[in-house]
């Protein structure tokens, strides 16, 4: 856990209240803290393919005296701003839009900045008729050659390879309050029970929320969030996160791109290194 | 180009499972189905439904015979989560690895007509062939010793994504394998994908359809989310042949869609045109 703000107690909340809490509609979303991180943010829009995805903000703002590009799930707060949003939920042109940036990051040498926050990609018929699955792929893929660094941080919703496609990054940290799991817990209940019904049970055994994830290995930070959650103070949670992952953009500011990239490779070739180290998973190669 | 054929089976010693469950009849035609006959043309029916194949059955196909030598068998799932409901997860491999499976990747080294190739298959009966951990470190490894070696790679998909019961870390596996797959182009090794049914989710999404050739079995289904999922969260009308092969061939995400019967021919020729 970080050093700064209150220690977060343990016994509180339920798994299934943190994920009310990563879900509710008050909580920030990714543009209440770009634009508290980088006030004079430009979005830039469209994949240059075929079209632009609202889930996904994209853009460049001056961030600590240094231009920085700004990827960002976006979720609705009205009704109809959630429709245009649709939820967060991105299409495949949302992740060919993040490469697009991406390239453009590192034409400039601007560093990226990812803020998660999604229930997953979008599961409708026209996502698959445009190819979300190679999309996915290929935005995974392609993060590990991005020479320039990426910190990431899910900030509500880290659901599914949607978030995923979004979070392959040199540091990924977490908000207190916010989830990462290989699939929503109605998701994960439909898959393993067939039957949505059962999130409850299917979310508390899929260890998804930030202290599962730190323990893990999977993120390298958790920012507390103030009392009452992240929605009580929108300033001193977007303080907070700003301080934390600037603090680890300073460290990969410094290192060689060849070796920023083969420390990206390995922080995934070897995540579930926690894991492997049972006799039984046997030598490495 | 007369090519041989592969090896009869490839078996785990101490299997007590058939090479695949076989119903009586087939279910694209409603034939009572002669086994000897259906292994003799790689459990493709005569009205072209194609039987689902567990990783044995495709090493037996592709590889040439007494040429498959596998790597990191011995690498085991365990029940890191502490899953229990509604099957503990431990149960649950204990008994499929009890039954001859190993895992839902097997991966290893063969030849297909004289020519050395790192090959991985998906077992849809372990755990539906979903990506795990295990699964992910024979992936990954697999490709890295390809990209080392110059050796083509080839894979044969069919899962239903990542593996829900190993959880986030389940999910890590794609970057996992892009990451080592990335590597693998870098190196100029090339890379053939053979996407059979079905092939969804998370295995969709990171390494099965980003080959230099992605074949796919005809009908085959083929997508990110699931037909099922799709109707619930958008309740769309989905049209017929949706996440098809052929829908993938029309929608650019796949090269060819081709009958299993001539897949080891295709994949010898394409060994004979790629470096």
């Amino acid at each position: 856990m970080t050093r700064h703000g209150r220690k977060p107690d343990e016994t509180t909340l339920s798994v299934w209240q943190v994920i009310e809490l990563a879900r509710h509609q008050d909580r920030p979303y990714a543009l209440d803290y770009i634009r508290r991180m980088a006030p004079d943010f430009i979005e830039l829009h469209g994949d240059r393919l075929s079209g632009d995805d609202p889930a996904l903000v994209g853009g460049i703002g001056t961030w600590h005296g240094r231009t920085t590009m700004f990827l960002g799930h976006q979720k609705g707060r009205s009704l109809k701003e959630r429709v245009a949003r649709n939820w967060g939920m991105m299409h495949p042109e949302g992740y060919r839009k993040a490469i697009r940036l991406a390239h453009q990051a590192a034409k400039f040498r601007f560093p990226i900045v990812s803020l998660i926050d999604t229930p997953g990609a979008y599961p409708g018929a026209g996502a698959e008729e445009r190819g979300i699955a190679a999309a996915i792929a290929e935005a995974v893929m392609e993060w590990f050659r991005i020479p320039v660094p990426i910190v990431a941080a899910v900030i509500g919703e880290g659901g599914s390879g949607g978030a995923l496609g979004m979070g392959v990054a040199d540091r990924v940290i977490m908000l207190e309050n916010s989830i990462y799991s290989v699939a929503s817990p109605e998701a994960a209940a439909s898959i393993v029970w067939r039957d949505n019904a059962r999130k409850v049970e299917a979310a508390e055994q899929l260890q998804l929320t930030s202290r599962d994830l730190l323990a893990m290995g999977v993120v390298e930070e958790v920012v507390t969030e103030p009392e009452g959650s992240a929605r009580a103070d929108y300033d001193a949670v977007a303080v907070a996160l700003d301080e934390a992952m600037h603090r680890h953009m300073q460290a990969l500011l410094v290192q060689p791109t060849d070796e920023l990239l083969q420390h990206r490779y390995e922080r995934f070739r070897y995540i579930d290194s926690l894991v492997h180290a049972e006799p039984e998973f046997g030598p490495k190669v | 180009m007369v090519v041989p054929k592969g090896q009869p089976e490839v078996r785990i010693a101490g299997s007590k499972l058939p090479v695949i469950p076989l119903p009586t009849n087939c279910p694209g035609c409603g034939v009572g189905l002669e086994i000897e006959e259906l292994k003799k043309r790689n459990y493709v029916c005569e009205c072209g439904h194609h039987f689902r194949l567990g990783a044995d059955a495709w090493i037996a196909l592709i590889a040439d015979q007494s040429s498959w030598q596998e790597r990191w068998e011995d690498i085991r799932s365990h029940d890191l989560l502490n899953w229990k409901v509604p099957k503990p997860y431990q149960a649950e491999i204990d008994r499929l690895m009890d039954e001859g499976l190993n895992e839902a990747v097997r991966t290893g080294t063969c030849k297909l007509n004289g020519r050395p190739i790192w090959l991985a298959a998906f077992d849809f009966r372990f755990v539906g062939g979903t990506l795990s951990i295990v699964a992910g470190e024979r992936l990954a490894r697999g490709m890295e010793a390809a990209a080392a070696s110059g050796i083509p790679y080839v894979l044969v998909s069919a899962s239903g994504g990542a593996r829900m019961q190993e959880g986030v870390l389940a999910l890590m596996q794609m970057a996992k394998v892009n990451a080592a797959l990335g590597r693998l182009h870098a190196a100029g090794v090339p890379y053939f994908s053979v996407l059979t049914d079905p092939t969804f989710g998370g295995t969709a999404a990171s390494l099965a359809l980003l080959a230099d050739i992605n074949i796919a079995e005809p009908n085959a289904a083929i997508g990110f989310t699931g037909a099922r999922v799709i109707k619930q969260a958008t309740y769309a009308d989905l049209p017929d042949g949706f996440q098809t092969a052929e829908f993938q061939l029309a929608h650019g995400q796949v090269d060819l869609v081709v009958p299993r019967t001539e897949l080891r021919r295709l994949l010898a020729h394409l060994l004979e045109m790629y470096p």
